[in-house]
C-alpha cells in the first residue's frame, strides 16, 4: 500500500490528458484481498477505483474524487488454459499480449488486440471493451469474454457467466464489459481463445487522394469483403511517419490503406485478390503485398508507431476517437478537413477505416495563445459531426472523464437517467469510480478542457496528447 | 539558443547538467513501455517503471519533489537497459534522461559513507585507468585462483564493491590481458577490404582477451586490417550510467585524440562490447554545451560500429565450416535498445551452416547483467536471470549466443545456477569457431 | 367480459385505437399463456403508444406480456399476473438499412422472413437462423434468446446486436448502443434484453450488424456408430483451419425424426439416402466460401471424419445443404410436434463435456422410460428432448425427474441447464431455470431499475423475475 505524496503522484495519470490523485494506492494479491478492501472502503465511505496498466485514454482509472486506487498489477497470473475448449482463465492484471504469447505455441490467440496490447491489462480491456485493428474481423473484447468474477462495491463477490456459453438470466457479462469500472471490480476473467489463422496476407494500397482511399473502404465493405484489418493513413501522416520510421511508405501519396486478410490459405489468397481488384478499381496507384513476416512487421510497425511519430512534429497533439457509418467515410473526412481548416489546423488521419472508427489528430503548440481553445473547439465539432453522421462519440477509448459532457449528444436525458439508475442499482453509494461516464450537470457538448494553469498533466505540456492507437 | 545558454550557465556554475523540459514532455505517459521494463515486470510498480521514473525525474528536476532516498533507490534500480526506449513510440530518450539524473544524484545527493567511498574509488580512481584495472584484475585473479575468495570476502575487498553476495558473477580473469600499451597492427588475411580500429575496452580487455583475439581473427579473415591503437581509454559507459559524467567526458576526449588522429585513416572503429558501443555512439550527449568537442564526438559516433553490425554490413567473405549446434540468441540491451541493432547478429549466426537458431521468448528482455547492475543490485539481477534462464531452457538450445561481454558473464552464471550448463558464446566467437584455426 | 376488463380495453383503445384493441374473450383466448388468459389485447402502432400503455399499466399495476407472433411465448414460467397482451406486430418498419455499411435498424415487430428477404436482395443476411423463421418477429427472437445453428460461425445475437430502443416498465422510452459497428459509449443495456423474455421492457427498434452471403455453400455429413466418434470429429474440426458456419450433432433418434419428416429429394438426397447417411450419430457441418475453399474444407473434413472413425461420410452440395439447414433450423418445432408433452432441456457446457450430457440424457430416458432425441451445437449447446407417448398427468412425475436430471448433469459439468419448453403442467415441477445461482440477486436489482412495479411478464423469468 502506498500513501506517500511522492508515490501517489505516480498514480494520478494514465494515458489520457486527465489527472486525479488517489489518497491511497493498494496492490491486492488475490481476490479475497480485493473483497476485503472493498468492504473496508465501503465502511469508511470513501471512493474507490480500479486500475490496470493505466494506458486508458479517457481517464477511466483516475481517482477523480480521490480515495483508494486498487491496482491490479500484482494479480497477473494466467490461472488456467484449456486448450481443447479454447478457454483461458486469467487474473485481471494479465497483460493482453502476454496471454496471446502464452497460448501461441498451441496455435491460439486472445483475439482483441488494442494497439496498447503490449502493456494494457485484460482487466482494463474488459472495463473499456477494448478493440483493435483486428476487431474488424474478430470483434471487440465483449465478443471474447464468457465469464467474470466481480467484487461489488459492497465487497460481495459474484460469478457471472461462466466457461460455457449462454448462462440463463440476463447477460450480466455483456453489461459489465465496457462499463468502465463503474459497476464492480473484475477479479477473474474467463476468455475465449481463437485459433491463429492458417494464412495471413498484408497489403499496402497507395492512392493519390484521400477520397479514393475512403471510397475503396466503402466499396470493400459493400462488396462484402471483410478483411481482418483495414487501416488508413492520410498523406500528411504518411510523410510525418516516414520521416521517422522509414518503413518505405510512399511520401508523395494522398493516402494509403493497410489491409490484412487471413483465414484458410485458399480463402486468404482469394480475398487478397479481391482486395487488390477493388483497390485498383478505385484508382489505387499501387498495391503491394508483404512478401514475408519481416515486411509485414515493418508495415505494422509504421502503423502502430504512427501516433508517436506524429507527436514529434508538434509539441501538442490531440487525438480524437469517433465512429461513423462506413458509407459516410468520404464525406466525413472532407468535412473534418474543412473543420480543421476553419480553425487553422491541418488534421492528420490514421484510423481503423474498416470499422469507420476515426482518430483525427490535431497538432498544435499550446504556447501560441488561443490555439489550445481552437483545438478543443475543432475537436468538439468533429465529434458532433460523427454524431450527425449517425455515429458515436467513442469507438474504443471510452467516455471516462474526457467525454462525460458529450454523452448528451448521443443520449437523451431519459437514456442517461436509466443508465445512472443501473449504476445506482449495482453501485448504490456511488463509491466505485465516481465522476465518470455521466455529465455532472446539464450538457454543454464540449470536450472537457482541463484548465491550462494547473496543466492536465504536470508532466507534459498543456494538453499534450493522447497518442496512439 | 536559450536552451544552450542555460546549460552553459549551469556548467559554468558547476551544476549538474539537466534534461530540458521538452525531453520530459515528449513522454505522454501512454504506458506502452511498462511491460518492456524488467523492473516493472518484476514488481508491477509505477515507481520502478520507465513512465514512473520519468515522472519522478521530472518532479525532482522541477523542484516539486525532493531528491531523497526513495528517488535515488528507484533510479538506482533502473538497469539502464533502455528496453523502454525501443518500446516508446514517442521517441522519449530515456537513456539520456536517466544518465543525466544519475549525474545529478552523484553531484547533489550524499550517499551513505561506505557506499559513496566505494563508488568513488571504483568509478574515479580505478575504472578510468587501464593500468590500475589491470592491477586489480591481477589481484582478483589471484584471489580467484588461490581459493582466497572467501577470505577476500571477509576482508572486505569484494564487499567494497558489494559483490560479496554473488562472487559467481565476477568475471573470470583471463590469464593473458589484452594489451594496448603499444599500437599493434594485424594485416588482413585476404585482400584488404577495410582498415579498422579495434576498440578494446577496459573491463573487457582484462577479462576477455580471448574474445578480443577472436574478434581480431574474424575481422582479419574477412579482409580487414585491424589496428589496436595505443593510448585508447575506457569508453566511460559505466561512468555515464553511474552518473560520473565528468570522468566520462575526460575519457571520451582521450579516445577522440587516439581514434580521430588525422594520420590514422580508419574506415571504422569496431567494438565487440555493445555496452561500450552504445555509450560511444552517444558521445555527443556528453558535449551538448561544447560545440568544438561536440563536432568531434559526432565524427566519432559516425565511425563507431558494433562488430556484428560492421561484419553484417561488410558481408562475410571468409570460408566457414559446418558447426553443428542448436543455439538461441539473447539480445544485448545495449545493442538492441541502445543501438537498435537486431537483425545483424542473427544474420551472422544464420550464415554459419549447421547452426539452428531457436528464438527464445522475451530475448529482448535484460538478463540482469546491465553493466555493474548485477553487482550493485544483486538480488534483482538474480531474479531477472532466473526468468531469463527459464526462457533459455525452454528452447532446449545447447548454446546461448549474445553480443556483449557483460551478458556473457551473466549468462554463464545463469547457465550454471539456473540453466542446464549451456555453453555461452559471443557471436564473433561462433564465427571464429566456424572459420577455424588460423593457417600459418 | 367483466367490468374491469371492459374498462381496460377502453383505456387501451383510447391509446391505440378501437381497431387495435380487443377484450373479446374469443380473441383474447388465443393469447393465453399456460392457461392464463389476459383481460385485453392491444396492438400499438409505435413506441409512443407503448410508452403510454405501460405508464397506464404501471400506475394500475397491471401485468403485461409482450409478444410478437407468439411462436415462443411458451418459453419460461407462467406469468403471475397477465392483464394485457401487448402485441408488437404493427411495429414493422425497416428504419435504416445501409447495405454499404452492413447495418440494419428495424422495428421489433418486423418479421424475420421479411427482413431476410430484404437483406437477401442485397446479398446479405442476419445470422439468426432461428426456428419459426416464417412467422417469428425480430423482437421476439431477440427477447426469447433462441439461438441458431449459425452461431458456430457467427456467434449469437449478443455478438451482432449494435443497439436498441425500448420502453421500460415505467413507460420511459430509452435506448442504448447505436447503429455503428463499433461503439463503447454508455452501458450496453440492449444486451440485457437478449433472452429476457420481455421482463425488462418492450423492444421497439433493434440495430444489427449484417453479413454478406458467401459466394457458394456446401455441407458435410458424417455418421458414427458411437457418440464418442461424433464428439471426436467435432473436436478435430475445432482444432483445424476448417471454419464451418454450422456444426450440429444429431442423435440417432433425432436424425431419424429429421429424415422421416422430410423428403430431401430433388436435391441429391431422398429420405432413404438421408437415413442411410445419417444412421447412428450424425454430424452435419455447413460452410460458405468460394468453390476452392469449399473443396478444401470437404477434403479436410473427409480426412478428419475417417480419423474419427466415421461409418459414412458424404459431402452435400449447396442445394442439399440449404435444405438440410432449413430442417435443422426448425429442429425445435419438429421436436415439439413429435410428442404431446415434449420437454426440451437446454444444456450449455464446454464442448469437451457434451458427452456427459448425452450420456445423462440417455440414462434418464432409459430410467424413466421416455424416448430421447438430441440435437447439439459444436459450441457446446445440447438440446435434449424427452418425447413421451402421452401427455397424461401420470407421465409428468417421470418427465420432470428426467428433465431435471439432465439440468443437474449440466450444472455438474460446470455448465448451465434449463428447460425452455415443457408442458404447462411441468413448469412448477421441474427445474425450469436450473438450480439457481447467486448472481440472480444482481439480476433482481436490475429488474427493479427497468420495471419498478414488476408489471412486465412477472414470474416468467430466471430467479422468479
Ligand atoms: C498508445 C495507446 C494505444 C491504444 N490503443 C487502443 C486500441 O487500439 N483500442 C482500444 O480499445 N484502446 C486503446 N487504447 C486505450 C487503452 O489501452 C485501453 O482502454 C485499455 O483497455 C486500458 O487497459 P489498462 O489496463 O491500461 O486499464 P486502465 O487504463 O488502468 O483502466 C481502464 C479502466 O478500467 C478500469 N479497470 C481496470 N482494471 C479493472 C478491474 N480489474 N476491474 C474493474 N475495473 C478495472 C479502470 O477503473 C478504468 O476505468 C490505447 C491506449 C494507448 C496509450
Ligand atoms: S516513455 Fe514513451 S512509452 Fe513510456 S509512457 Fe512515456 S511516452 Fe509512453
Ligand atoms: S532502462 Fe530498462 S530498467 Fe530502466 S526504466 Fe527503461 S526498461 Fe526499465
Amino acid at each position: 500500500m502506498l500513501t506517500k505524496e511522492e508515490e501517489l503522484r505516480l498514480y494520478e495519470y494514465d494515458g489520457s490528458v486527465e489527472t486525479g490523485r488517489p489518497d491511497c494506492v493498494v496492490f491486492p494479491g488475490n481476490k479475497s484481498e480485493v473483497a476485503e478492501i472493498a468492504r473496508l472502503v465501503n465502511r469508511y465511505a470513501v471512493p474507490m477505483v480500479g486500475r490496470g496498466a493505466g494506458t486508458g485514454l479517457s481517464g477511466g482509472a483516475l481517482a477523480r474524487e480521490g480515495g483508494v486506487q486498487v491496482v491490479f498489477s500484482r494479480m497477473n497470473r494466467i490461472l488456467a488454459v484449456d486448450y481443447e475448449n479454447q478457454r483461458a482463465v486469467v487474473e485481471p492484471g494479465v497483460v493482453n499480449l502476454e496471454l496471446s504469447r502464452a497460448v501461441a505455441r498451441a496455435g491460439l490467440q486472445y483475439a482483441p488486440d488494442p494497439s496498447s496490447q503490449k502493456s494494457c491489462t485484460i482487466g482494463g480491456n474488459v472495463s473499456e471493451n477494448a478493440g483493435g485493428p483486428h476487431t474488424l474481423r474478430y470483434g471487440v473484447t465483449t465478443n471474447h469474454i464468457l465469464g467474470l468474477e466481480v467484487v461489488m462495491p459492497d465487497g460481495e463477490t459474484y460469478r457471472i457467466g461462466g466457461a460455457a456459453v449462454d448462462a440463463p438470466g440476463y447477460d450480466l457479462v455483456g453489461l459489465f464489459v465496457g462499463s468502465e469500472g463503474t459497476l464492480g471490480l473484475v477479479v477473474e476473467i474467463t476468455a475465449k481463445l481463437t485459433r491463429l489463422p492458417e494464412s495471413v496476407k498484408t497489403l499496402l494500397a497507395v492512392f493519390e487522394t484521400t477520397d479514393d482511399a475512403t471510397e475503396t473502404v466503402a466499396a470493400l465493405t459493400a462488396r462484402g469483403i471483410t478483411p481482418a484489418a483495414c487501416e488508413m493513413m492520410d498523406g500528411w501522416t504518411i510523410r510525418v511517419v516516414e520521416s521517422w520510421i522509414h518503413a518505405g511508405l510512399p511520401t508523395d501519396a494522398g493516402a494509403i490503406l493497410l489491409i490484412e486478410v487471413d483465414g484458410p490459405k485458399e480463402a486468404a489468397e482469394e480475398q487478397a485478390e479481391a482486395v487488390v481488384e477493388t483497390c485498383r478499381a478505385h484508382k489505387a496507384r499501387e498495391v503491394r503485398t508483404a512478401k514475408d513476416e519481416r515486411e509485414r512487421e515493418a508495415l505494422w510497425k509504421a502503423r502502430k508507431n504512427a501516433f508517436g511519430a506524429v507527436g514529434r512534429v508538434a509539441p501538442d497533439c490531440y487525438v480524437q476517437d469517433g465512429v461513423i457509418p462506413r458509407t459516410r467515410l468520404p464525406e466525413t473526412l472532407r468535412r473534418i478537413a474543412e473543420i480543421g481548416k476553419r480553425h487553422g489546423f491541418e488534421v492528420g488521419n490514421i484510423f481503423h477505416a474498416g470499422d469507420g472508427n476515426l482518430h483525427p489528430m490535431l497538432c498544435f503548440d499550446h504556447r501560441e495563445p488561443g490555439t489550445f481553445e481552437r483545438a478543443m473547439a475543432a475537436a468538439s465539432e468533429i465529434i458532433a459531426l460523427c454524431v450527425e453522421m449517425g455515429g458515436s462519440i467513442t469507438g474504443e477509448h471510452g467516455v471516462g472523464m474526457e467525454k462525460d459532457r458529450l454523452m448528451p449528444l448521443l443520449f437523451s436525458e431519459a437514456d442517461l437517467e436509466l443508465m445512472k439508475r443501473v449504476r445506482g442499482a449495482l453501485n448504490p453509494a456511488g463509491l466505485l469510480n465516481p465522476g465518470k461516464l455521466f455529465p455532472a450537470s446539464k450538457s454543454c457538448g464540449e470536450i472537457r478542457a482541463p484548465a491550462m494553469g494547473r496543466g492536465p498533466n504536470e508532466l507534459g505540456e498543456g494538453v499534450r496528447g493522447v497518442t496512439q492507437r | 539558443m536559450a536552451v544552450e545558454a542555460k546549460g552553459m550557465m549551469r556548467a559554468m556554475a558547476g551544476e549538474a547538467e539537466r534534461a530540458e523540459y521538452g525531453d520530459f514532455a515528449r513522454c505522454v505517459h501512454c504506458g506502452l513501455c511498462l511491460n518492456h521494463c524488467p523492473t516493472y515486470r518484476l514488481w508491477g510498480r509505477e515507481a520502478d517503471s520507465p513512465r514512473g521514473r520519468i515522472r519522478q525525474m521530472f518532479l525532482v528536476d522541477s523542484g516539486e519533489m525532493a531528491m531523497d532516498s526513495t528517488f535515488v533507490t528507484h533510479i538506482d534500480r533502473c538497469l539502464d537497459c533502455r528496453a523502454c526506449e525501443t518500446a516508446c513510440p514517442s521517441g522519449v530518450e530515456y537513456g539520456k534522461l536517466v544518465e543525466l539524473a544519475r549525474g545529478r544524484i552523484e553531484k547533489e545527493y550524499r550517499r551513505k559513507g561506505m557506499a559513496r567511498l566505494g563508488r568513488d574509488l571504483f568509478y574515479r580512481r580505478l575504472l578510468p585507468y587501464p593500468k590500475r584495472m589491470a592491477a586489480l584484475g591481477g589481484l582478483m585473479r589471484l584471489v580467484q585462483q588461490s581459493g582466497l575468495q572467501k577470505m577476500a570476502r571477509s576482508a572486505g575487498l569484494l564487499k567494497l564493491m558489494r559483490v560479496d553476495k554473488r562472487a559467481d558473477l565476477l568475471p573470470e580473469i583471463d590469464r593473458k590481458f589484452f594489451s594496448t600499451e603499444t599500437t599493434r597492427t594485424f594485416p588482413a588475411r585476404s585482400a584488404r577490404r577495410a582498415r579498422v580500429a579495434f576498440f578494446a575496452g577496459c573491463v573487457a580487455r582484462m577479462t576477455f582477451s580471448a574474445l578480443s583475439e577472436a574478434t581480431i581473427r574474424v575481422l582479419r579473415a574477412n579482409g580487414c586490417e585491424v589496428v589496436v591503437p595505443e593510448g585508447q581509454w575506457c569508453c566511460g559507459a559505466l561512468e555515464v550510467h553511474a552518473g560520473y559524467r565528468d570522468v566520462a567526458r575526460e575519457m571520451a576526449r582521450r579516445n577522440f585524440d587516439v581514434f580521430l588522429a588525422d594520420e590514422a585513416g580508419f574506415d571504422a572503429i569496431v567494438t565487440n562490447a555493445a555496452g561500450c558501443g552504445s555509450t560511444m555512439k552517444e558521445y555527443g550527449l556528453l558535449f551538448a554545451t561544447d560545440p568544438e568537442e561536440h563536432k568531434r564526438a559526432k565524427r566519432f559516433e559516425g565511425m563507431l560500429k558494433d562488430v556484428t553490425e560492421f561484419l553484417d554490413e561488410l558481408g562475410l567473405t571468409a570460408p566457414m565450416r559446418h558447426v553443428q549446434m542448436r543455439a538461441t540468441y539473447q539480445d544485448s540491451c545495449h545493442l538492441l535498445h541502445g543501438q537498435k541493432v537486431r537483425e545483424a547478429p542473427r544474420r551472422l549466426i544464420r550464415a554459419v551452416e549447421g547452426v539452428e537458431l531457436v528464438e527464445m521468448e522475451l530475448s529482448d528482455q535484460c538478463c540482469g547483467s546491465a553493466g555493474v547492475y548485477n553487482v550493485t543490485q544483486t538480488e534483482t539481477a538474480m531474479a531477472l536471470l532466473k526468468r531469463k534462464m527459464e526462457c533459455v531452457n525452454a528452447t532446449a538450445a545447447q548454446t546461448i549466443l549474445t553480443a556483449n561481454p557483460g551478458c556473457l558473464l551473466q549468462l554463464r552464471a545463469g547457465a550454471e545456477l539456473a540453466g542446464k550448463g549451456q555453453e555461452v558464446l559471443h557471436v564473433v566467437e561462433l564465427l571464429d569457431r566456424a572459420i577455424g584455426p588460423e593457417r600459418p | 367480459m367483466n367490468g374491469s376488463a371492459e374498462k381496460l380495453a377502453q383505456a387501451l383503445a383510447a391509446i391505440a385505437g378501437e381497431a387495435n384493441t380487443s377484450g373479446d374473450p374469443h380473441e383474447i383466448g388465443k393469447y393465453a399463456i399456460h392457461g392464463v388468459t389476459p383481460k385485453a389485447l392491444v396492438r400499438p402502432a409505435n413506441a409512443e403508444e407503448i410508452a403510454e400503455i405501460l405508464r397506464m399499466c404501471a400506475a394500475e399495476k397491471l401485468g403485461v406480456v409482450t409478444r410478437g407472433a407468439g411462436t415462443k411465448i411458451g418459453m419460461g414460467g407462467s406469468p403471475e399476473r397477465y392483464d394485457v397482451a401487448l402485441v408488437t406486430t404493427r411495429l414493422e418498419q425497416v428504419h435504416g438499412y445501409d447495405p454499404g455499411d452492413l447495418t440494419l435498424s428495424v422495428e421489433a415487430g418486423a418479421h424475420m422472413a421479411d427482413v431476410s428477404k430484404l437483406l437477401g436482395e442485397h446479398g446479405q443476411f442476419l445470422p439468426l437462423s432461428v426456428p419459426y423463421q416464417k412467422r417469428a418477429t425480430i423482437g421476439g427472437t431477440v427477447a426469447s434468446g433462441v439461438d441458431s445453428p449459425l452461431r458456430q460461425g457467427y456467434g449469437s445475437a449478443r455478438d451482432f446486436l449494435l443497439g436498441a430502443e425500448f420502453v421500460t416498465g415505467d413507460g420511459t422510452r430509452a435506448k442504448s448502443g447505436g447503429r455503428v459497428v463499433k461503439n463503447v459509449a454508455g452501458y450496453d443495456l440492449h444486451k440485457l434484453f437478449i433472452g429476457s423474455l420481455g421482463t425488462l421492457g418492450v423492444l421497439t427498434k433493434i440495430n444489427f450488424k449484417t453479413f454478406p452471403v458467401a459466394e457458394a455453400d456446401g455441407g458435410f455429413l458424417a455418421s458414427f456408430r458411437e457418440e464418442t466418434g461424433a464428439i471426436d470429429f467435432v473436436r478435430r474440426i475445432a482444432q483445424s483451419a476448417v471454419a464451418p458456419a454450422t456444426l450440429e450433432i444429431l442423435s440417432p433418434a433425432m436424425a431419424a425424426l429429421l429424415g422421416g419428416q422430410t423428403d430431401l429429394g430433388g436435391m441429391g438426397m431422398d429420405s432413404e439416402g438421408w437415413r442411410a447417411a445419417s444412421a447412428g450419430w450424425a454430424v452435419i457441418a455447413g460452410f460458405g466460401g468460394s468453390k476452392k475453399v469449399l473443396r478444401r474444407f470437404e477434403t479436410d473434413l473427409g480426412g478428419m471424419a475417417s480419423e474419427s472413425g466415421a461409418a459414412q461420410a458424404i459431402s452435400l452440395d449447396g442445394g442439399t445443404n440449404r435444405s438440410v439447414a432449413e430442417r435443422l433450423r426448425e429442429a425445435i418445432p419438429l421436436l415439439l410436434d413429435a410428442s404431446p408433452a415434449t420437454t426440451v432441456v437446454r444444456a450449455s457446457v464446454l464442448p469437451s463435456r457434451m458427452g456427459e450430457i448425452f450420456a445423462a440424457s440417455r440414462r434418464s430416458g432409459e430410467k424413466h422410460g421416455i424416448r430421447v432425441a438430441i440435437v447439439a451445437r459444436g459450441v457446446g449447446i445440447v438440446y435434449t428432448a424427452f418425447l413421451p407417448e402421452t401427455s397424461e398427468e401420470k407421465i409428468f412425475e417421470r418427465l420432470a425427474a428426467a428433465a431435471s436430471e439432465v439440468v443437474t448433469a449440466a450444472e455438474a459439468a460446470q455448465g448451465f441447464g434449463w428447460i425452455p419448453w415443457c408442458p404447462d403442467g411441468l413448469k412448477r415441477r421441474a427445474l425450469i431455470w436450473g438450480s439457481g445461482r447467486p448472481d440472480a440477486a444482481l439480476m433482481r436489482k436490475l429488474k427493479l431499475v427497468f420495471d419498478p412495479q414488476a408489471i412486465l411478464s412477472p414470474g416468467r423469468f430466471f430467479g422468479g423475475i
